[in-house]
């Protein structure tokens, strides 16, 4: 039975796993130091230690990564998304060491992976591209330097690094004065999560929608196009929700589109999953923006609506399968998917990281409902790493059916122990926009900022009192822990709430007997 | 015993008072929250409490989680609030900024990295003027000041580490 090494983390980690157990292959996992119990370690069928908790010395450890292969006898590794997915060194490392890599072949990875060498390709192959610079800067481009492509460029304009991806190491900039700073930003934010800190300018359409199409490549020639995603709602550049169909998008722009996105890819000679993002202006002409050459976030959406097992395929392609999907299949969407990434973030605090212990994790359930996740109770979310903990998943016949069953979801998801971005999806698919679809790419940010903070979900006067209750009784309690001296067996009482623990236990007749002692 | 709780942004005064227990994990409380008395019975889940009103039997299911000393998280099942008992000032969440005089104590929000320090002490620094960049979870968030004024001291430098209610920053 081949083994496959997956070298990624949290929710996609285990979605690959599920995805070899599917196919009857090994699913080796690796991880580092504050990742010793986490879900993906768990579920797979071995797991290998590859270095600290910091990104750079675990998951970002080429090297460690594949002598953990070697020493496991993987000979696949799927590199999920994130990490050293779009990394054409790893891909070529893992090829010298006669592992295959799930995904395109490592010059491919570097051709589609550079931003601006991307937008080339798609110039090439006939497909209009977002007018922006030819080439990123120089490091040691001067401020003036800076400042005279982006007059040529035109404002308002977005900072992009060429490595980029998942909205990181991007700016949007509206005039001059901000511009230098937000190169600045944006590069030192690019070299800290893609090792490369180059940065190019693109102009910023005006109030675009975001609508990609995910593809299939198998090695014998076929390149198969999907029925597109939307994924518009964006906060500060970074997706939040996905979709599809689009419902902006009329058939035969779909049709077109899709067409764009595979002469793309066969002019690349792509291989395996990627998707090719377009954005589509108000006047309904779309323009090639970039191509992810691995697996997205948000393949969960076509896999509702086709019926096609994306990761699967992956695997299937890179042992060298002939992709046998009906053209159709893939292109037409049977009803309507809608999902939400779950981030550990205080939506009330304007999206401040949650860190910390998740000590009790309800999880919806019922028809049409796919909830990918990469924690489980008692597991301590880490600060090191991307904040997303799970992605929620709805299909339903229609639009409409989906965004109910998508509330009703949402209503069903408890997380206890850190904040999350629930409360404010919660209040994301009641507002009428989303329910008319009536977005672009700027809809979040400019409703957020219109909020300034207001709470996403207001407790009502009950619910205050009950809080404000239970936070004197816990303070209370750790009064008479304190009184009652540290050793002292059964007077741990609130100290078993805080984060280090996650079985509570309470000790009320000591507690009140020793207030009882005090008063006396 | 009397606590002050500083929730959704006002101060509440609440006495407790054990009045004996109530099952093996339980325990029945004379409760006077602002003024009003009131008689609570608590049972300990395995997430925090369930409180159980006597006079009208209304429970709450409600999850205690100790993010900071003295800070509480209490999670109802739709709503999360933050509480802090006895001490520090309030740190005003949402709402839009409160006026604030004085010296402010910036902290950091969440453990993370300082990757930027914006300015040094003696700097004049404007409202919402950026102060300090840390990193967490891959973000960069830039922590502004909370008021216009002269920075006293910085206490941290690029590449600390930091945990929670780190002191960063005080301007004065």
């Amino acid at each position: 039975m081949p083994k496959v090494l997956i070298a990624n983390r949290g929710e996609i980690a285990v979605r690959v796993i599920r995805a070899c157990r599917d196919l009857g292959l090994g699913a080796v996992a690796i991880y580092s130091d504050c990742d010793r119990n986490a879900l993906h370690v768990r579920l797979a069928d071995e797991a290998w230690h590859v270095g600290p908790s910091s990104a750079r010395e675990s998951y970002l450890r080429i090297d460690a990564i594949v002598d953990a292969a070697k020493r496991s006898g993987a000979t696949l590794v799927h590199p999920g998304y994130g990490f050293l997915a779009e990394n054409a060194t790893f891909a070529r490392a893992c090829a010298d060491a006669g592992l295959t890599f799930v995904g395109p072949r490592p010059e491919v990875v570097a051709l589609m992976g550079s931003k601006t060498a991307a937008r080339e390709a798609a110039l090439k192959a006939g497909v209009p591209v977002v007018p922006g610079s030819a080439a990123p800067f120089a490091a040691d481009a001067s401020d003036a330097a800076i400042i005279k492509e982006a007059d040529r460029v035109g404002y308002p304009l977005v900072v992009k690094a060429v490595a980029g991806g998942g909205g990181k190491g991007m700016r949007t900039v509206a005039s001059r004065e901000a511009l230098v700073n937000a190169v600045r930003t944006a590069r030192s934010e690019a070299q800290s999560s893609f090792g490369d800190a180059a940065v190019y300018l693109e102009r910023r359409l005006i109030e675009p929608r975001h609508i990609e199409i995910q593809l299939l490549a198998d090695e014998h020639g076929t390149v198969l196009p999907f029925v597109e995603r939307e994924c518009s709602i964006q906060r500060r550049h970074q997706k939040v929700v996905e979709e599809s169909p689009s419902m902006a998008l009329p058939p035969a722009t779909r049709l077109e589109m899709a067409a764009a996105a595979a002469r793309v890819a066969k002019a690349a000679g792509y291989t395996n999953a990627g998707t090719i993002e377009f954005l589509l202006d108000r006047d309904g002409r779309f323009y090639f923006l970039e191509m992810n050459t691995r697996l997205q976030v948000e393949h969960p959406v076509t896999e509702l609506v086709t019926g096609i097992d994306l990761v699967q395929w992956q695997l299937r392609i890179a042992q060298g399968d002939r992709l046998d999907v009906a053209p159709e299949q893939a292109l037409t969407p049977r009803g309507h998917a809608i999902e939400c990434r779950i981030y550990a973030e205080d939506p009330d605090t304007g999206f401040l990281p949650s860190p910390g212990l998740v000590r009790a994790l309800s999880v919806p359930g019922g028809p049409g409902v796919r909830d990918d996740r990469g924690v489980a109770a008692g597991f301590e979310i880490p600060v090191f790493y991307d904040s997303m903990i799970a992605k929620l998943a709805v299909w339903g016949q229609t639009r409409t059916d989906a965004v109910a069953r998508l509330a009703r979801a949402l209503d069903e998801y408890r997380v206890v122990g850190v904040k999350t971005t629930v409360p404010f999806f919660q209040w994301l698919v009641r507002q009428p926009a989303f329910l008319d679809g009536a977005f672009d790419t700027t809809y979040l940010d400019r409703v957020l900022a219109d909020r300034r903070g207001r709470p996403f979900v207001e407790p009502t006067s009950a619910d205050e009192d009950a809080a404000t209750i239970t936070a004197a009784l816990a303070a209370w309690f750790r009064a008479h822990r304190a009184a009652a001296g540290r050793n002292e067996v059964g007077t741990r009482f609130f100290d078993d709430l805080s984060e280090n623990e996650s079985r509570p236990r309470f000790n009320w007749r000591r507690a009140a007997r020793t207030e009882a002692l005090r008063s006396s | 015993m009397t606590f002050e709780v500083e929730i959704q942004g006002r101060t509440r005064t609440v006495s407790i008072e054990s009045v004996g227990a109530a099952g093996p994990e339980g325990g029945r409380f004379r409760v006077v929250l602002d003024g009003v008395p009131r008689s609570v019975c608590a049972r300990a889940t395995d997430l925090g409490l369930l409180l159980t009103d006597e006079r009208d039997g209304r429970t709450s299911d409600v999850a205690v989680t100790e993010r900071a000393a003295g800070e509480w998280m209490l999670q109802l099942p739709h709503v999360a609030l933050t509480a802090v008992v006895d001490g520090r000032r309030f740190r005003r969440r949402g709402g839009g900024p409160a006026p604030v005089a004085g010296e402010q104590r910036v902290t950091a929000p969440m453990p993370g990295r300082v990757v930027r320090v914006l300015v040094k002490v003696g700097d004049e620094v404007a409202l919402r003027q950026g102060l300090v960049v840390v990193e967490a979870m891959k973000m960069e968030n830039e922590l502004a000041s909370p008021k216009a004024g002269r920075v006293k001291e910085v206490a941290v430098t690029e590449g600390t580490s930091v945990e929670s209610g780190r002191l960063l920053v005080i301007v004065e």
